[in-house]
């Protein structure tokens, strides 16, 4: 193992020895903004899987890279519209973002089992220039075992490293003891479909056609009563054959409050919040003589068939059931072909804001 | 009351875990967490966590005991989340914990998720070198505190009028504050989960670059509501032309106004309790509960309300491992229970506090 100090060695030999020793595969320690991070050719497999072994017990957890910049990293991940907004923002800098891996880029071992990836671009010159002179990624783990302090100096990093670990340090570049700033910032845009874009949605609906009626609710008791009095419009289909109801509409809008006015005219005294995390939220009505189901759905973060599928839908879709879907068109065709067969009534709504308004377009 | 140690399971969300407690002390706690596996779903999938916590509990139980260092002989009950919680996942831990009761012929305790963060403050770690068998089994003589319980699930103030005595002053009428922080989190374009990412912002932020609307002034009661502050959000980023427009520093200043924001509205309300509400301490639970800012501002408003709680240290779980999702503080809480010993019971995933 070699230790250089960049305070002594001339900057072009630190970045010749570093390359060099990143080429034939070795492991290095470097500085960067953050922490000490332990780097090797992301694209060499024999190389990466020291890694692994020097990193120890990670138990699955995916590395992240570090290019050079934008358009190098567009060679290994593909990037969406939410991903170069946030590297505009925030790259160089202590951010990782997460993107969909191209596959076969890297090395086995280094996007994580679901084929995503961290990339990272440090605001730290020496690295940036050792990356660009590499002309490949290298990983951007920090540079402690599994479960060991942060490193921001040489010192403490080797003071908690086995001498097997220790072992396969092939190079360190030596900065002292580094500012504690905290590790970068994961983003990860593999999930969303980027706010702005869904918010558009609604805008290119204008098209005024007669399938629809528009009602104006000028407060969230209105919101409720709208609701109230929609469900008992459909109080036939309810009972006959179940309903559906398909909520539209930006985030803060009242889609919530709209479900809550209908657990209010189904008699549903529990709190209605939101089903943010569990995706479905069941109430039992009692109603004059009918008893069934509300069951409030948010499919915000359904964005796959495979991931539609496990929620078991078609069970929920029986007579005397409500079903009230928020972010409704994620799932419409899926969902729209389910009722195919249990055939139940079904209201799909468009709600958007207009000042201190909320706009309904009711489709049913 | 249980005088002796507790096998405690909680499978109430995403994470499955198990600890061995005896009266306020963790022997262990173990939490198995599904972080990864979910990520693909981008949260809890109710389908995905039932497999999981299936895979998981036998292992977790196993390492919990050997942690502990107890045996079978030496447990007195087991105690397992009832509720609230994620229904599919609930039932794997209590038809486990029913199996763990009837093979080894121990009584069963049913716990209240949220019961287990208010007393997660009262856990404490096992003291090195001294035996389990030398711990005290006695819980201390509570009168009145009040528990600020916030987690992405939950934000209530309740009142614990005695151990097993609870009163819900107040809670969310929407979103909870962990999910508003979420949210206005994906609209800033942070991924999913947003939450943690606008709490690492909002250090490098300006919390009073954006004055939000201050929720619910003129109602009387301590309820809170977020989706007015979701409702500004938006129209605030639309006014400023969108997120893409926004710089580094843009981001870092929305994100520290709204969980300021967030947080203000907490304060607001507590406040206001502890003007009317005789208070002896108030305690903070739940996994927002790690989040330093909203611990300030706590002292800061228990220091403000002029010496109308007795003792103003404001009480904290001892580890962060406490404020998440955990056995630990289940263990904790079933201790004191002395009632509904019972080896029937079903899940409730939105059991109300007693």
């Amino acid at each position: 193992m070699q230790i250089l100090d960049v305070n002594t060695e001339s900057t072009p030999a630190v970045l010749e020895q570093a390359v060099n020793t990143l080429l034939s595969g070795g492991l290095i320690i470097f500085p960067t903004e953050t922490t000490y991070g332990a780097g090797v050719d992301a694209t060499n497999p024999e190389a990466v899987q020291k890694l692994l072994t020097f990193k120890s017990r990670r138990e699955g957890k995916p590395l992240s890279i570090a290019v050079s910049g934008q358009e190098m990293a567009e060679k290994y991940v593909e990037l969406n519209d939410q991903a170069k907004i946030l590297y505009r923002q925030f790259l160089p800098g202590p951010v990782t973002v997460v993107s969909n891996v191209v596959t076969g880029s890297v090395a086995p071992g280094v996007a994580s089992e679901f084929g995503t990836l961290g990339v990272r671009i440090p605001e730290y010159q020496l690295v940036l220039d050792m990356v660009k002179m590499l002309g490949k990624p290298i990983t951007a783990t920090s540079a402690n075992g599994s479960g060991k302090p942060r490193p921001y100096s040489v010192e403490t990093i080797f003071k908690h490293l086995s001498d097997k670990q220790a072992s396969l340090v092939d190079l360190v570049i030596d900065a002292g003891t580094l500012p504690s700033n905290p590790p970068s910032t994961v983003i990860d845009t593999t999930l969303s479909t980027p706010v702005t874009v869904r918010s558009g949605k609604i805008a290119v609906d204008q098209a005024d056609n007669n399938d629809h009626n528009t009602l104006v609710s000028t407060s969230e008791d209105d919101t409720l009563s709208l609701a109230g009095k929609r469900c008992l419009m459909h109080w036939g289909d309810i009972t006959e054959k179940g309903l559906i109801i398909g909520l539209n509409g930006p985030l803060g809008v009242g889609k919530t409050v709209f479900a809550k006015g209908v657990a209010k005219f189904l008699g549903i005294n529990e709190k209605i919040t939101s089903p943010t995390y569990s995706y479905i939220q069941e109430y039992d009505f009692k109603r004059h003589d009918t008893t069934g189901k509300l069951y409030h759905l948010d499919m915000w973060k359904v964005d796959s068939k495979e991931a539609f599928e496990r929620l078991e839908l078609a069970e929920l879709m029986k007579p005397g059931n409500i079903v009230v879907v928020e972010w409704f068109d994620q799932v419409t065709l899926w969902l729209t072909e389910l009722n195919n067969q249990a055939k139940l009534g079904f209201i799909s709504i468009d709600i958007k804001q207009d000042g201190n308004n909320r706009i309904f377009k009711i489709y049913d | 009351m249980i005088r002796g140690p507790i096998l405690a399971i909680d499978t109430s969300c995403d994470d499955t875990s198990a600890a061995v407690t005896i009266g306020r002390y963790v022997l262990s706690n173990v939490i198995a967490s599904q972080t990864e596996l979910h990520r693909p779903y981008g949260g809890v999938f109710p389908t995905v966590a039932k497999q999981a916590h299936r895979e998981n509990i036998a292992p977790t139980v196993d390492l919990a005991m050997k942690k502990a260092r107890v045996k079978w002989a030496d447990i007195k009950a087991v105690a397992v989340t009832q509720g609230p919680g994620l229904a599919p996942a609930l039932e794997v831990g209590i038809e486990y914990a029913q199996e763990l009761a009837s093979q080894y012929q121990k009584p069963l305790i049913p716990v209240n998720h949220i019961e287990g963060h208010i007393l997660s403050v009262l856990a404490l770690p096992k003291p090195q070198r001294k035996s389990w068998r030398d711990l005290s089994t006695t819980m201390p003589k509570i009168k009145n505190a009040l528990s600020v319980v916030v987690s992405g699930g939950h934000t209530e103030f309740v009142l614990i009028e005695k151990l097993g005595k609870y009163k819900v002053l107040g809670q969310t009428l929407d979103d909870a504050a962990g999910e508003c922080l979420d949210k206005i989190g994906r609209m800033l374009n942070l991924g999913y989960p947003a939450g943690p990412v606008i709490e690492e912002f909002a250090k490098l932020g300006d919390p009073k670059a954006i004055i939000f609307p201050l929720p619910l002034t003129t109602t009387k009661t301590y309820d809170l509501s977020y989706s007015g502050l979701k409702t500004f959000a938006r129209n605030k980023l639309e006014e400023m032309g969108g997120v893409e427009v926004l710089k580094k520093q843009g981001i870092y200043d929305f994100a520290a106004s709204t969980q300021y924001a967030v947080f203000r509205h907490i304060m607001y309300k507590l406040s206001k309790l502890l003007e009317t509400e005789n208070v002896s301490q108030v305690w903070l639970g739940g996994g927002v509960a790690a989040n330093a800012t909203l611990r300030r501002m706590l002292r800061e408003t228990i220091r403000n309300s002029k010496g109308q709680v007795t003792n103003p240290k404001l009480l904290v779980p001892y580890t962060k491992k406490l404020c998440m999702d955990n056995a630990g503080m289940i263990g904790v809480a079933a201790t004191e229970i002395t009632t509904a010993i019972n080896t029937s019971f079903e899940r409730k995933p939105r059991l109300k506090l007693a």
